[in-house]
């Protein structure tokens, strides 16, 4: 009897001396966040306005950012609700943005692109083995956002725009409110 | 039934004996029931030491049988190796059994190590050493002059080390700018203390004269763990690599070397108990078990 516990003891250390917890970082744990931009309308600024054919580029970038993952080809690139996620450069302290509203209407006239630079700081902290480091950032007090209109100028379509919260951590918290 | 499933774990038994090869025809047989004994009688002569010969060499009533009690001082041979084909790591550990009582051991491992661990997003260097202690059961009746063991043991475990962190990459689930760059990093956290209990089971066997060869395996359980700030203990030398959930196996085979201290005589009581109950070896009639 004991030669089979004995037995049973080893047999089951061999098999667990390889042992790896496959680690994956979980998908709902937070990692290095994307800041969110909500639109309002400014006629009414406590309601929440949406955007038509939003399509934003990071600079020197050739597509746009994916702001709609559901849908396929080009249109995933193009913002029709309220809301948008932008993600931030994790080895850079700028990122610049041109947001293109009504792209790909068939009236020039309604296309319209304004440029927003951020500047910010950013902080490395350990999440897990497994999801490593994330980086969180704060936008910087002084020179939080440039906005400047497209050059040939065609009016900025962004009538206000101010910053809802200096801490980006995480990405269910409202950072910049853009009225229009 | 029972037989059959007696007779299967023993050949178990032998099959893992077999990982140590060293062994002589005579000594393997033992695992095996009552058969192979007028085998044994033969040649047991030949295996007695110099001093067993001064008694009668004529078959007569059970000779006292004298138990060894010593020291098996012992390497681990598996980190040594792993040194070598293992660019990173480098380790080595030495353990020592002391006989206190008949089938009871001490025992205590002192090791060290350092280990590059080389994770998707990290990577980590641990240097470090450990001491374990604690006590071994010996199951295994040892017949004639045979000196084997198979063990089952607890012992705690604590180790001292460092660890640094030398890369990371930034985990970026939204990588639009391009993947993340390994960011370098020398920041080493100093004076990280942990300790664990572990159980073991492990077989030890004499090959020659004085000469152990054996492996054990253990599976532990962290009690304490001092963490770095902003960063975790990824590898705890000892204990092996940490996860979520404080467990960790462990591994060793380990070449040992037995001094003997004095000796012992096993005192014959069990001869009255002959016809009720399995004895040990002192007694040399077929044990029913």
């Amino acid at each position: 009897m004991k030669k089979i516990i004995a037995f049973f003891i080893i047999i089951l250390g061999f098999a667990s001396s390889s042992c790896e917890p496959d680690d994956i970082c979980d998908p709902t744990t937070p990692t290095t966040p994307r800041m969110l931009i909500k639109f309002y309308d400014i006629s009414n600024p406590s309601v929440q306005k949406n955007v038509t054919n939003l399509k934003v580029i990071g600079e020197g970038m050739s597509e746009g950012v994916v702001l709609n993952p559901s849908a396929v080809d080009d249109t995933k690139y193009l913002a029709n609700g309220n809301n948008i996620l932008l993600p931030l450069k994790t080895d850079a302290d700028i990122v610049k943005y041109k947001f293109i509203l009504n792209y790909g209407n068939k009236n020039p006239l309604l296309v319209n692109t304004d440029n927003l630079e951020f500047h910010y700081t950013r902080e490395n902290l350990y999440v897990s083995r497994a999801c490593g480091y994330k980086t969180i950032f704060t936008l910087d007090p002084t020179k939080q956002f440039i906005l400047t209109d497209n050059t040939p100028a065609d009016e900025l379509w962004m009538q206000y725009v101010i910053v809802a919260q200096n801490n980006i951590t995480y990405e269910n918290e409202t950072i910049i409110k853009i009225f229009f | 039934m029972r037989q059959l499933l007696k007779y299967s774990f023993s050949i178990c038994f032998l099959l893992s004996l077999l990982f140590v090869q060293a062994q002589e025809k005579t000594t393997t047989t033992t695992v095996e029931q009552g058969v192979k004994i007028t085998e044994q009688k033969s040649t047991a002569p030949t295996k007695k030491t110099p001093e067993k010969k001064l008694d009668s060499t004529k078959t007569e009533p059970p000779k006292p049988k004298m138990d060894r009690y010593g020291l098996i001082v012992g390497v681990d041979i598996n980190k040594v190796a792993r040194s070598f084909y293992d660019s990173n790591y480098k380790g080595i550990a030495f353990t020592g059994d002391y006989r206190f009582s008949k089938k009871n051991y001490l025992y205590a491992e002192l090791g060290s190590e350092s280990i590059t661990v080389e994770d998707p997003l990290l990577t980590t260097t641990t240097k470090g050493s450990y001491l374990k202690f604690g006590l071994n059961r010996n199951l295994y009746t040892n017949w004639l002059d045979m000196e084997n063991l198979i063990t089952i043991g607890v012992r705690g475990g604590f180790s001292t080390f460092n660890e640094e962190l030398k890369n990371y990459r930034i985990y970026n689930p939204n990588p639009y700018f391009g993947p993340s760059e390994l960011i370098d990093s020398g920041v080493t956290h100093n004076g990280l203390t942990a300790s664990w209990a572990e159980v073991s089971a492990g077989i030890n066997v004499k090959v020659f004269n004085n000469v152990y060869v054996g492996f054990s395996l253990q599976v532990k359980a962290l009690i304490t763990n001092s963490e770095p700030t902003d960063f975790e203990n990824l590898y705890i030398p000892g204990f092996n690599r940490t996860y979520d959930g404080n467990f960790g196996a462990g591994f060793n085979y380990t070449i040992a070397y037995f001094i003997p201290i004095y000796k012992k005589k096993v005192v014959p009581v069990e001869v009255k108990k002959v016809s009720k109950a399995p004895t040990n070896g002192a007694v040399k009639t077929v044990p029913r078990q």
